[in-house]
């Protein structure tokens, strides 16, 4: 297993790139407007943390992306909600992130596009981008950290917070570290083809 | 426009797909029915393993949604305690994962003990074929066949389950529940607001929002004595996850597990064992609550539903516990402490609760019966303190006294064990923070086959429980006060005074057990001494009146049954200082109708059974003192009361016995003194009374023979001797 993770990690670094394209938005903020640049000015790492409105593992981790927000904000990071699930439209969304004191912003991922480009499956989960220019490098996708093990296996407290050690690689222009384990909650719902 | 690169792009597919498959082989969260494009190799046997299945694929309609409102519904409806709803076709299939992925880990529906270990009601584990259903329909890509054959949906749309409560009582301040962090444990405290004694059937809680609620747990403090620890901000709720509060003087153990879990939020009580509440209670609501991620308030309250009826039978709570020997070394994976209790009586186990906190595992519980045979009580394989609940016997256990309970758990302080709340593990011991152990197997017992006229068993079990608590761990407190007070409740004295004499070494100006130590000495026919320790504990008790009330109650008392003329005095004192205390109402109106006050002492009767209609003695004396004023059916009334609530007292038959002689009933007052007499059979008055009553209706055979059974039993009975002779004479 181990030399598998290692041989995963190469493939972290070499990466190829997949495009998207200007006229595609990567999503709608919750006015309905397009969303085509997640970075801006001065940022240089992007994370997207996949969430669900109705999904209780993914908002709890509300506080801990707070955290990380703040922690952050102010050394060039950037980091979004993202609600991919057909069911969570704008109001719910409006409705959910006022409950929740959400303060960061928050794309509707109408398409599921951003999660076909991060390649992840589940709410919570969290992708890491550094950001170069226009370019988005995905370098992190997995759990936020370890405090769950499955539904049901859960510390009181997270021991390993991998997606804050991969943030500040990402900062530090160093290897990142893998997701030590799967995320843990809830599927994201497919969009009726 | 951001140009976005992914790290599971064409190139790397064959490694990270494998990666990805490793991962979600290694977890139970796995089930996606659509599976993503990178995992190409195992969508198609997804696919292949479906088409197989689809043939005979469950459907919603004909096989889940039975499933499903039997065995989650409970919880998961909307406003309900779990997260999320599941009454319809739409809400299972945004669930169809998940629902796999627990009910194949048993994860869901809550349920710890294993099967085959304890034959439990209400039993929530999901059977293979109901598990097989579930996976077989997500598989299928989850059908949902056809709705005209759909179960109705279950109703939720009742504010409380069993109606209108008789009371309701709230928590003082709704409390705020961050949205992050640990789980919570705290306590609320809920005054009993009404000045008289009910008996509760039933009750629910409704914890405001139940989605952040693991359990709660309420507890009896007979003498308030936590809101009196914290009296500026107990409104607040009080944090820490198991009390111990004061149980009073008054042998009433805690009797009934009341117990709220999100799928059982009504409790209802067997038939005859209903819980009581007197004035100056309170409620303590301890709650395990778990943040949700954003801030919640929670504005608990608790619906109660009495019953006039007192209880027929009195069930008790007795604990095998090893606190004492819980010193778990960090990293040790294997810690066993075990316990057990030799029953003295024999009993009916209703219900069991296993408690331990993070580093339980495996919890057993079972009894050895006296001809060797092991019966199982309960095994929790993998104890989880979020899914703690008590587990009630489908049919009461019974055993027979002489029967050994035991108790074996272990525990796991390694890192390994997730929910350890130290990382690294650190040397963990007995205590009430979630972070310290606790190791406790309560039992909720009934005392059977007890012959009239015994002693209460559950002093027996008291005794037994506290004797063993003391050879654990010999000079505890509380052990050697509950063990002196079993013994002086059993009538043995002169042990009982000798055992509180121990504790007051320890603390010699303790008002209770002055208090205690007086009335075994009184007990004990040592009434001098007696007194002198109820004055010892007045003064003990200082500027705090409150204090006073029961030494000097018992004193009061005491001079009462030594026809002491201090007696008067005190009890107005007491009932000054104590104004709630309707046993000393009831003793002072005893002494105003020996003083022929009968006015006086009907008012201090009926203000007595205004806070306790309960009272047999007040409903005893108050026909004494209706008689006495020549209220010949209010005293039959009253007496009828009192013989309602103390069955077993011949005294009160025989109080009737009399009262109807006097109203002219001759039969019905011989049938009562008859029944007198079964419960007190060598009583010589009460046969030279029914001799009496059977001479007046000129039973002369029957009086003749209760003559003489009075004279068998006092040979020297001056008042049988003479109506022997005046009936020999007459016939």
């Amino acid at each position: 297993m181990t030399s598998l993770r290692a041989a995963a990690l190469i493939f972290l670094i070499l990466l190829i790139a997949m495009c998207a394209w200007a006229s595609e938005p990567l999503g709608f903020d919750l006015r309905g407007k397009p969303i085509t640049d997640l970075a801006g000015p001065g940022i240089r790492v992007v994370v997207l943390i996949f969430a669900a409105s109705d999904c209780p593992i993914s908002n709890r981790y509300v506080p801990e992306i707070a955290r990380l927000n703040r922690e952050f904000t102010k050394r060039g990071v950037r980091i979004w909600w993202v609600f991919p699930n057909p069911e969570d439209r704008s109001s719910t969304v409006a409705q959910h992130n006022h409950a929740f004191a959400i303060t960061e912003p928050t794309v509707l991922d109408t398409r599921q596009s951003l999660v076909h480009l991060a390649h992840v499956t589940t709410t919570p989960e969290a992708a890491v981008f550094r950001s170069k220019g226009n370019d988005l490098r995905e370098v992190y996708r997995g759990r936020i950290d370890d405090r769950y093990l499955s539904i049901g296996q859960e510390r009181p407290r997270a021991q390993q917070h991998d997606l804050e050690a991969a943030i500040g690689a990402a900062l530090a222009d160093k290897p990142v570290p893998p997701s030590g384990g799967p995320p843990i909650g809830c599927s994201i719902v497919p969009l009726q083809k | 426009m951001t140009r976005i690169r992914s790290i599971a792009a064409v190139a790397a597919l064959a490694a990270s797909t494998f990666f990805l498959r490793n991962w979600r082989e290694s977890t139970v969260y796995s089930a996606n029915p659509e599976p993503s494009q990178e995992s190409a190799a195992a969508s198609h046997s997804f696919g292949r393993t479906a088409r197989v299945q689809s043939q005979s694929a469950p459907t919603w309609s004909r096989d889940i949604a039975s499933v499903l409102y039997k065995n989650c519904a409970t919880c998961h409806h909307p406003g309900g305690a779990g997260p999320f709803s599941l009454l319809t076709y739409a809400d299972a299939r945004r669930w169809g994962p998940q629902l796999m992925t627990v009910t194949q880990s048993r994860f869901m529906p809550p349920w710890l003990p294993e099967p085959g270990y304890g034959d439990f009601a209400d039993v929530r584990r999901l059977s293979d074929h109901e598990r097989d259903l579930i996976k077989q329909w997500v598989l299928a890509k989850m059908p949902q066949g056809d709705p005209a054959v759909a179960p109705a949906p279950p109703r939720y749309d009742a504010d409380w389950l069993m109606g209108k409560p008789d009371l309701i009582l709230k928590v003082a301040r709704p409390y705020t529940l961050p949205g992050g962090g640990t789980d919570v444990f705290r306590n609320f405290i809920l005054p009993y607001p009404l000045k008289e004694t009910h008996y509760i059937r039933a009750m629910e809680i409704r914890p405001g929002t139940p989605q952040i609620v693991h359990h709660a747990n309420i507890t009896i403090d007979r003498t308030g004595g936590l809101r009196r620890q914290f009296p500026n901000d107990w409104q607040n709720g009080v944090a820490g996850m198991e009390l111990m509060v004061d149980a009073g003087n008054r042998f009433d153990p805690d009797s009934h597990f009341l117990f709220w879990k999100p799928d059982t939020p009504a409790l209802v009580e067997p038939v005859g064992m209903p819980w009581r509440l007197d004035p100056g209670n309170d409620l303590i609501l301890n709650m395990h609550l778990k943040p949700s991620g954003k801030a919640e308030t929670l504005d608990a309250e608790v619906g109660l539903y009495f019953t006039p009826d007192p209880p027929a039978k009195q069930p008790m709570l007795i604990d095998l516990e090893r606190d004492d020997a819980l010193d778990i070394p960090p990293g040790d994976a294997n810690f066993v402490v075990e316990d057990s209790l030799t029953l003295p009586v024999d009993v009916d186990v209703f219900g069991v609760y296993p408690h331990a906190h993070y580093l339980g595992r495996d919890m057993q519980g079972w009894a050895i019966l006296p001809d060797g045979e092991k019966k199982w009580l309960v095994w929790i394989r993998n104890w989880d303190i979020d899914r703690q609940a008590v587990y009630r016997y489908k049919e009461p256990v019974s055993l027979p006294k002489g029967t050994v309970l035991h108790m074996r758990y272990t525990y796991d302080n390694s890192s390994t064990n997730i929910h350890n709340p130290h990382a690294p593990p650190v040397r963990v011991r007995a205590g009430n923070r979630s972070e310290d152990e606790m190791a406790h197997l309560w039992f909720q017992v009934l005392p059977v086959n007890v012959q009239p006229g015994a002693p209460d068993p559950r002093l027996l079990l008291e005794e037994a429980w506290m004797r063993e608590r003391l050879r654990k761990t010999p000079g505890d407190q509380v052990s050697l006060y509950n063990y002196a007070a079993a013994l002086a409740g059993e009538g043995k004295f002169p042990e009982a005074a000798s055992a509180f004499e121990q504790n007051l070494n320890q603390s010699p100006h303790d008002v209770r057990t002055l208090t205690a130590l007086g009335a075994a000495l009184e007990g004990a026919g040592e009434w001098q001494q007696a007194q002198q320790r109820f004055r010892s504990a007045i003064d003990a008790a200082g500027t705090d009146s409150s204090s006073t009330c029961d030494p000097r109650f018992d004193l009061a008392s005491s001079e009462l049954r030594h026809d002491q003329p201090e007696a008067a005095e005190d009890f107005r004192t007491e009932v000054a200082t104590c104004p709630e205390d309707a046993e000393a109402l009831t003793g002072l109106a005893q002494i105003e109708i020996e003083a022929n006050q009968s006015t006086q002492a009907i008012q201090h009767l009926t203000a007595a059974i205004r806070i306790d209609p309960f009272l047999a003695n007040a409903h005893e004396q108050l026909a004494r003192a209706d008689a006495q004023s020549g209220d010949l059916p209010g005293a039959l009334a009253e007496l009828e009361k009192a013989a309602q609530l103390k069955p077993d007292d011949a005294a009160i038959h025989s109080g009737l016995s009399q009262v109807l002689a006097a109203s002219g009933s001759l039969q019905q007052a011989i049938d009562e003194q008859r029944t007198a007499l079964k419960l007190l059979e060598d009583d010589a008055d009460g046969w030279n009374n029914l001799g009496v009553l059977e001479a007046r209706t000129g039973h002369v055979p029957a009086a003749r023979d209760a003559f003489q059974h009075a004279l068998r039993l006092d040979p020297q009975h001056s008042q049988a001797k003479s109506n022997l002779a005046r009936l020999q004479s007459q016939n």
